[in-house]
């Protein structure tokens, strides 16, 4: 479970991250969406410990990320495709990730295998296209097979073969009791992968509830999308039931 | 996933207990070693270090063995002119890698303390140095058998100070791929760290000395020592880390005019020091600092 609570962070005068709360729930795909520069990667950095928080609490399983005794084993990440030297062969990279928890050479041919990289393993990770350091940023991810998972955008780049294997992994590891926080632009993959919906804008909590919920409370929206869009677009608050107990949402002006 | 399904998120979390499976110092060490081990401009750039040691030495041996009283063992230091830079960018590399390319994302969320990260860099690019410096070192010891085997000397790498040399030799090398680690570590953008760290060693000397050469005169009588600007210069270069490195190697002979006699025990405070000082504010850059 990954709770988030009031978190500010400001760089110099610019507010990244302003007063957000919410929670991922454990067993539940948590779609994190927002215009891009509304905080979604700032606060998953903060939660993995990479940046500080200027005030408020990120924690995962109630712990701060630095004080976890294994990360790997705890939170899955994936941040960014462009977190490999890519001099490296993709099997080395695994390789240093798993050695600094004592994970064995076992372990990273199975996360090869289950993301399909098997025949590009031996090659330097600066050889790949997009789709392919996606894969291995997932593979990363799962090295640990973590209780928790965050994946910053990890659709983008991949084939409609590697969107629908995401789409499925990520059911399958909810349906398998772990949080997963997902971060994606695609409305449609989101509307079919995501049991909650985690939406800001400028920093802010713009909404907090299922998909079908905030599909309910957008007027006249017929999919996520469209809800989506009138959310950011005049920022209207919305709060799903079960975010009642969120903090009270200023409004934030325009986004687009 | 090939995990078994669960059907609550407590079993998941208790599946298996997390004590003594995370980071330790020998696994995060395990883990810098591979990722040193497995880039092509680790070995390319030790490469070089033994390449030019044991080809500047061949050279310089040769070319000082039509003198009458030739001593091959004079020239065995020749090659570490330029030697020690192939380590000391290869240190550089390793400081600057995990920013430059942002690996330090995955690093950092294995090992979210950080500061082991940077100690394993310390040890696994030492170790690796240390391997390639006796490398670099046998070579510069074969560059001199030519230059006196022609002139029917043998090479005696026991005796007068020699293996007190020869550990010198090693030790500099060594020192110079950390400091390169340490700029690296400090400045985490590769050009800026490759460019600093050899104005400080090679840039920064040469200019000094030209520049001394040029305001000097050379006519003025010698009686009252060296030139005030000269002594100053002299004793800045036997300072920056390849003037006290090089001390190192040179246990017997005296301070350079106006310098300070550090001695070998001196030379290799110095270069620790230039060592430490950027290592101590890359740990403080690190704890202190956001990483993105």
């Amino acid at each position: 479970m990954i709770e988030v609570a009031s978190l500010t962070k400001r760089y110099g005068t610019t507010t990244a991250v302003d007063g957000l709360t919410f929670t991922a729930r454990s067993g539940t795909v948590t779609g994190f969406l927002g215009p891009n520069g509304a905080g979604k990667s700032t606060t998953m950095r903060v939660v993995v410990g990479l940046e500080r928080p200027t005030s408020g609490t990120a924690t995962v399983d109630g712990r701060h990320y630095a004080d976890l005794a294994a990360p790997l084993h705890a939170v899955g990440v994936m941040l960014d495709a462009r977190s490999v030297h890519p001099g490296r062969t993709a099997f080395r990279h695994l390789l240093a990730q798993a050695q600094t928890h004592g994970i064995s050479r076992n372990r990273v041919h199975e996360v090869i295998g289950m993301t399909g990289l098997e025949s590009v393993a031996g090659r330097r990770a600066g050889t790949f296209s997009l789709g392919m350091g996606q894969r291995l940023g997932i593979a990363g991810a799962l090295l640990g097979d973590p209780g928790t998972l965050i994946l910053d955008e990890p659709v983008n780049g991949l084939d409609p073969d590697g969107v629908l294997w995401v789409r499925r992994l990520v059911r399958e590891l909810a349906d398998e009791g772990r949080t997963v926080l997902l971060s994606s632009h695609l409305m449609h993959e989101l509307a079919l992968c995501a049991d909650r919906v985690v939406i800001i804008g400028k920093g802010r909590l713009l909404a907090d509830a299922s998909v079908q919920e905030i599909i309910d409370g957008s007027a006249g929206a017929a999919s996520l999308e469209d809800a989506y869009l009138q959310l950011t677009a005049d920022s209207v608050q919305y709060r799903g039931r079960s975010a009642e107990d969120s903090a009270t949402l200023p409004s934030t002006g325009s986004t687009r | 996933m090939s995990a078994p399904a669960a059907s609550s998120s407590t079993q998941v979390a208790s599946r298996r207990p997390t004590a003594g499976r995370g980071p330790t110092f020998g696994r995060v060490l395990a883990s810098e070693w591979t990722k040193l081990t497995s880039l092509r401009s680790s070995y390319l750039l030790g490469a070089v270090a033994v390449v030019v040691s044991g080809a500047l030495t061949y050279l310089s041996a040769n070319a000082s063995s039509v003198d009458p009283g030739f001593d091959p063992l004079g020239s065995l230091t020749s090659g570490l002119v330029l030697a020690p830079l192939g380590l000391m960018i290869l240190g550089v590399l390793v400081g600057t890698g995990e920013f430059s390319t942002g690996t330090f994302r995955s690093t950092f969320t294995a090992v979210p303390r950080r500061l082991p990260v940077l100690a394993a860099q310390v040890v696994a690019t030492a170790g690796f140095a240390l391997v390639t410096a006796l490398v670099a070192v046998g070579a510069a010891v074969l560059g001199i058998v030519p230059a006196a085997s022609s002139r029917g000397l043998a090479v005696d790498l026991t005796g007068d100070g020699t293996p007190l040399v020869l550990a010198g030799m090693t030790l500099y090398l060594v020192g110079m791929a950390l400091f390169g680690l340490a700029v690296g570590a400090l400045l985490r953008h590769s050009a800026r760290a490759v460019v600093t760290a050899i104005a400080v060693t090679l840039v920064l000397p040469i200019v000094l000395m030209l520049a001394t050469d040029l305001s000097t005169d050379p006519m003025a009588p010698v009686e009252s020592g060296p030139p005030p600007a000269a002594a100053v210069v002299n004793t800045i270069v036997t300072l920056l880390p390849s003037g006290a490195g090089s001390l190192l190697t040179t246990p017997d002979i005296g301070a350079v005019e106006g310098a300070p006699d550090l001695g070998p025990w001196g030379g290799g405070a110095v270069l620790g020091a230039w060592i430490l000082v950027p290592l101590a504010g890359a740990a403080v850059r690190l704890r202190t600092r956001d990483a993105t």
